[in-house]
């Protein structure tokens, strides 16, 4: 079943329809009263300050007081079941998004980057969720214009028209004069905001900066940034101050047109000087509505565009389809890959037996990528198969295969909480942090284990972050291990320490190396050289390192 | 290493500052508050002459004389309008200008900040300035200012007009008053921690999501899925709360300014009937008093809402001034020029942490053009001896002289003309390729820039760009892949040309093929340089002159790779396992 932008929409408002009716009742509650209010002092001028009775104005004075309760209640409650609306509207849209990307079976042509995903998940869930929040406003608006309408045309038929129709072209004429400004000015503010990236820019590369000494022409070339920007902001702002200006003078001669009108009529006798005064203030208020309609058709575009962006995410296909072969329990961990193709292999056959420590040096990256994205069943072959005890992966369901198999990515992300707690959730977890050789990391920190990873381990240096995230790996204690290029950010001393340490704690278990660092391949029993995604070699270390090509590969 | 923040400007330095900026506009300044005082005060003429109109027709006059005050109300509206346009612009203009100097200041101090400062205070504090204060300052005079500047002048004007008026409805008007001012009293201090508790809690909510979705393969690879959906739900939810208690804030203090709304209009509703009663005023002016007060609620629930984001910007505002007001690198008066091209280290020691030193007593000797390798454990020192020699750290015992001068004679500018440093991070900076190369030498013309590129093999796929050397690189343009972009930096060096180059590159994120173009790259860009090489390969070493091997802060070996391969300690042992050949 294919989701699109509208469905996701409908059902983000259909999942807060109670508090969605509730708030657009209570919002126009709201609005109608707001246009009632000048309404009643139009009555008390003419009922009681023109006439001088005094119960007449308490009896007035109580009703506005009424009506200010009910507006300020109404207004009250409303806002806070609009905003519940679309706040849970949104909660539940981040919540679709999360388990949709995180779904065994993955996202077949996953295009989209991590960061797009993030902000799909904050930004266009809010805005689909402020949806909610918005229609309440657009059907007050509506009540209000109703209420106006009303008061208007029952006072006066050619002064309720006027006003009426009067209006919606004034704004439109309003917009079409300021429409030319506010592109401009659109163009313009995008200018200025490149100056402030800029800066950001300028600051995130200090340290190159000044490893060079080229501090003073930064300063000088953001200067430069800095006052294009400031010109092309004053233009912008002149452009929307003038904008602002025509909107004010129309809407004052409008006033001025309703009032010459309103008086003819009341000096006609036609209307009360009561009414007068009220249609002034209804000119007035009228403006309100219009422009909460301008509002809500904005934000329904905004939330149009982002629903359907959600729905992409959450309408595309899995990468692997679920399966319901069984894999043994234990698992002895014989991989077998048979006539495998995808990508950038070719016709690749290779096994590593139980218990064995293989290492796989791919001179082509994307034919390492590819080999990893068949072994933990990211992705399908294309020809051939990958199994493991017998058992063909792509017939067994994507989470159970990686119960068995772990595939460890060279770019694996650590997560929130401390060092120990990223490593801790497997059963080896002291043994692997030895093997990686995170307790050196962990010297080196503040708080050693203690301390708190943030920004997906972004707070730890290149090399401490992968030595944290090989002892996660070790730490699973998987009966089939697969590492892509581990120890790319680790000294070559370190790297040595921890090529022992890994075939030490993997004893007995299977793991494959996918890397091209000597000091790794040369801790593993037998090594396989796959080149322009063929198996090219296979040997030890030592026995390769005769062969030019692995030298090119390996040791250049 | 304790944080120790950047520091953030007090009240009175804020105004002194604001003050030194604005004085130098003083005209400017005058001529937009007078024209927004007149456009304002046109702007209070609409409802007297509304109330003529309303009196015209309660004295029963003709209808033709209806025209002189509609007229009136006509020219008033486009005078208003006119006169707020020109207003609103000059205070833009006044805004704008102080605010890019501010900036220009803020930016000018920030790259000028000793990086050991910086490292004190941890990168994201000056990245959270640069980006999120610049932009609050930015917002609140773009739009906070003049909509507070214009409230206040509308409410201020408007309280006079109702003087004006009779002088009895401004005591009735001002009963909202105290309403108003203990409505803001009582929340405020409500709202503070409640805002900073949601930013933190949506910061949370953000950052989790980060984690999440932007580690989906990774939570996916280990099964952590159903940890991960509970965290996302659990930090959504903890958002979602808190802006619900926002808006149940909020919408108690609108209900508050609803009450003074109310009471303010009843009073003024009143004072016109007893001012009728006793024919002080007309219908008409009793209508006009009427209509300035309603006309008001707009104006002051604008300034009243305005307060958040006044405070949020003038927290911001010191946070920028703090920096911006940083004394700039003491530099010697007379700086020493460079005699030679060596480097030499005596007794070099340094510790980030009292107690745990990580460079012990290093003496080390470069001659001019030799090129030398440093190789050892990540924590063995080599980054700090390279940032000690650069100048970036201070050495806590002993001394360093480059080109023959020990470094506080060279001062800051000297010694980064004489030293060039390339560091692990890798960045390329957003615009035109040209502009990023032009930053290391700013006359440099188009062929001088091609020279370069050439010289460490980058000028075959800066062709291939879309728009050559004119390709917007970095954030936001064209991608440059690892490779590419520390080849980037490499010309950069060049370009800069010093004497003496430390590299410290992690040349191994760019793969064996990428490690290979880059290492020959290295080697063209060195040429004719002293330098000093943080080997992350060991060919690299291998290649170069002479190899120190660093062991926890000290010098463990020292040699040609011939002589310690032949020697069989450390370097041996790490050369042979990587290089597949049993000892």
């Amino acid at each position: 079943m294919s989701t699109t932008g509208r469905q996701v929409l409908r059902r983000s408002i259909a999942g807060q329809r109670r508090s969605v009716a509730l708030a657009a009742l209570l919002t126009a509650g709201h609005q109608g009263g707001e246009a009632l209010v000048p309404v009643v002092i139009g009555v008390v001028i003419d009922q009681a300050v023109a006439n001088g009775s005094v119960s007449t104005l308490l009896l007035w004075l109580a009703v506005l007081g009424v009506l200010f309760a009910a507006l300020s209640t109404s207004y009250r409650l409303g806002a806070r079941f609009g905003e519940r609306a679309a706040e849970r509207a949104a909660h539940d849209l981040r919540l679709d998004l999360a388990r949709r990307v995180l779904h065994p079976g993955g996202v077949a042509d996953s295009g989209t980057l991590a960061g797009e995903l993030v902000s799909i998940a904050t930004s266009d869930a809010k805005r689909v969720g402020t949806v909610n929040g918005v229609l309440p406003f657009g059907v007050a608006g509506l009540a209000g214009l109703l209420v106006s309408a009303v008061a208007l045309l029952t006072m006066s038929l050619p002064l309720g028209l006027l006003v009426l129709l009067g209006t919606p072209p004034m704004l439109y004429l309003a917009h079409l004069i300021g429409k030319p400004l506010e592109r401009r000015s659109e163009a313009e503010q995008e200018r200025s905001a490149f100056a402030s990236g800029i800066a950001t820019d300028l600051v995130a590369g200090l340290r190159v900066l000044k490893g060079i000494g080229a501090e003073r022409a930064a300063v000088d070339r953001y200067r430069r940034t800095s006052q294009d920007s400031l010109r092309a902001t004053l233009r912008a702002a002149r452009a929307q101050a003038w904008h602002n200006g025509a909107l004010l003078a129309l809407t004052g001669i409008f006033i001025a047109v309703v009032a010459l009108v309103g008086g003819n009529l009341a000096a006609a006798g036609d209307i009360s000087v009561g009414d007068l005064v009220a249609a002034v203030g209804l000119a007035q208020y009228l403006i309100t509505p219009f422009s909460i309609f301008s509002w809500v058709n904005g934000e329904l575009a905004q939330g149009r565009a982002s629903a359907a962006r959600i729905a992409d995410v959450l309408d595309a296909p899995p990468a692997v389809a679920a399966g319901d072969a069984t894999l043994p329990s234990p698992a002895a961990g014989h991989v077998k890959l048979s006539a495998l193709s995808r990508g950038a292999l070719r016709d690749v056959a290779f096994e590593a037996r139980p218990g064995e420590l293989l290492g796989v040096v791919a001179t082509d990256p994307a034919a390492a990528t590819d080999l990893l994205d068949c072994l933990g069943r990211a992705a399908d072959p294309a020809g051939g198969s990958v199994s493991v005890d017998a058992v063909d992966l792509s017939t067994v369901d994507p989470g159970r295969v990686r119960e068995v198999v772990l595939v460890a990515a060279h770019d694996a992300d650590l997560f929130a909480g401390t060092v120990a707690e990223n490593v801790t959730a497997g059963p080896l977890a002291a043994e692997a942090m030895a093997a990686a050789a995170v307790d050196e990391v962990a010297s080196a920190l503040p708080d050693g284990a203690a301390t708190a990873v943030t920004e997906r381990g972004r707070s730890l240096s290149g090399g401490q972050r992968q030595r944290v995230a090989l002892a996660r790996a070790l730490a699973a204690d998987a009966p089939v291990l697969v590492l892509h290029d581990p120890t790319t950010a680790v000294d070559t001393v370190t790297e040595a320490r921890i090529a022992a340490g890994l075939a030490e704690l993997r004893r007995g278990r299977t793991t494959i190396l996918v890397t091209t660092s000597p000091a790794l391949l040369a801790a593993a029993d037998r090594v396989v050289l796959l080149d322009d995604g063929c198996v090219a070699g296979e040997g030890s270390h030592a026995e390769l390192a005769g062969r030019p090509d692995y030298r090119a590969a390996v040791l250049a | 290493m304790t944080r120790e923040l950047l520091p953030v400007a007090g009240g009175r330095r804020i105004r002194a500052v604001v003050g030194e900026l604005a004085g130098r506009q003083k005209g400017r300044a005058a001529a937009a508050f007078t024209t927004l005082v007149a456009a304002t005060a046109i702007g209070l003429l609409t409802a007297p002459l509304l109330g003529r109109v309303v009196d015209l027709v309660a004295t029963r006059r003709p209808a033709a004389e209806l025209v002189t005050p509609v007229v009136g109300l006509v020219l008033v509206a486009v005078a208003q309008a006119v006169a707020t346009a020109i207003g609103v612009s000059l205070v833009a203009r006044l805004g704008e200008t102080i605010l890019a100097e501010l900036r220009e200041r803020f930016v000018e101090r920030a790259l000028g900040l000793p990086l050991e400062q910086l490292e004190r205070a941890g990168s994201g504090d000056l990245t959270a300035r640069v980006t999120n204060d610049v932009s609050v300052v930015a917002e609140g005079v773009r739009s906070a200012l003049p909509e507070l500047g214009r409230s206040v002048l509308t409410v201020v004007l408007t309280f006079g007009a109702l003087a004006v008026l009779d002088w009895r409805f401004l005591p009735a008007a001002l009963l909202a008053v105290p309403i108003q001012l203990w409505t803001v009293r009582w929340y405020v201090p409500r709202a503070k921690p409640l805002y900073a508790a949601q930013r933190e809690a949506v910061g949370a909510q953000q950052q989790q999501l980060l984690d999440t979705v932007g580690g989906a393969k990774t939570v996916r690879a280990f099964r952590l899925a159903d940890t991960h959906l509970a965290r996302v739900r659990e930090r959504s939810g903890a958002a979602v709360s808190l802006a619900l208690r926002g808006i149940r804030l909020v919408t108690r203090f609108y209900a508050r300014l609803n009450l003074a709304e109310f009471v303010g209009l009843s009073a003024v509703l009143a004072t016109g009937f007893l001012l009728v009663g006793t024919d002080a005023v007309t219908v008409g002016v009793a209508t006009a008093a009427a209509l300035y007060f309603h006309s008001l609620f707009g104006p002051i629930t604008t300034a009243l809402s305005l307060v958040d984001d006044a405070q949020a910007a003038t927290a911001s505002l010191a946070r920028l001034i703090g920096v911006a007001d940083l004394p700039a690198e003491a530099s010697p008066a007379q700086p020493a020029r460079p005699v030679d091209s060596s480097v030499k280290t005596a007794g070099l020691g340094y510790s980030y942490v009292d107690g745990h030193p990580v460079l012990r007593d290093v003496d080390l000797g470069v001659a001019p053009g030799e090129r030398v390798a440093l190789v050892g454990a990540s924590g063995a020192g080599k980054t700090t001896l390279a940032k000690l020699i650069a100048g970036i750290h201070r050495p806590a015992t002993g001394s360093v002289a480059v080109g023959g001068v020990s470094l506080d004679e060279l001062g800051p500018d000297g010694t980064r003309r004489t030293v060039g440093l390339i560091s692990q991070e890798v960045h390329v900076f957003a615009g035109p390729l040209a502009e990023d190369l032009r930053l290391a030498r700013p006359s440099a013309s188009d062929a001088e820039l091609r020279a370069a590129l050439a010289k460490v093999g980058a000028l075959t796929w800066v062709g291939s760009l879309p728009s050559g050397l004119a390709t917007v690189v970095g954030d936001g343009g064209h991608q440059l892949t690892v490779t590419q972009a520390q080849q980037l930096a490499l010309a950069r060096l060049v370009l800069a040309d010093p004497p003496i180059a430390i590299l410290d590159e992690a040349t191994a994120e760019a793969g064996s093929a990428g490690s290979r173009v880059l290492e020959s790259a290295a080697a063209a860009a060195l040429e004719g340089r002293t330098a000093l090489v943080v080997a992350h390969r060991l060919t690299q070493a291998a290649a170069s002159d002479r190899i120190v091997v660093l062991d926890a802060g000290a010098v463990a070996e020292t040699g040609t790779h011939d002589d310690l391969v032949a020697a069989g300690g450390r370097y041996a042992k790490l050369w042979a396992a990587w290089s597949g050949q049993r000892p």
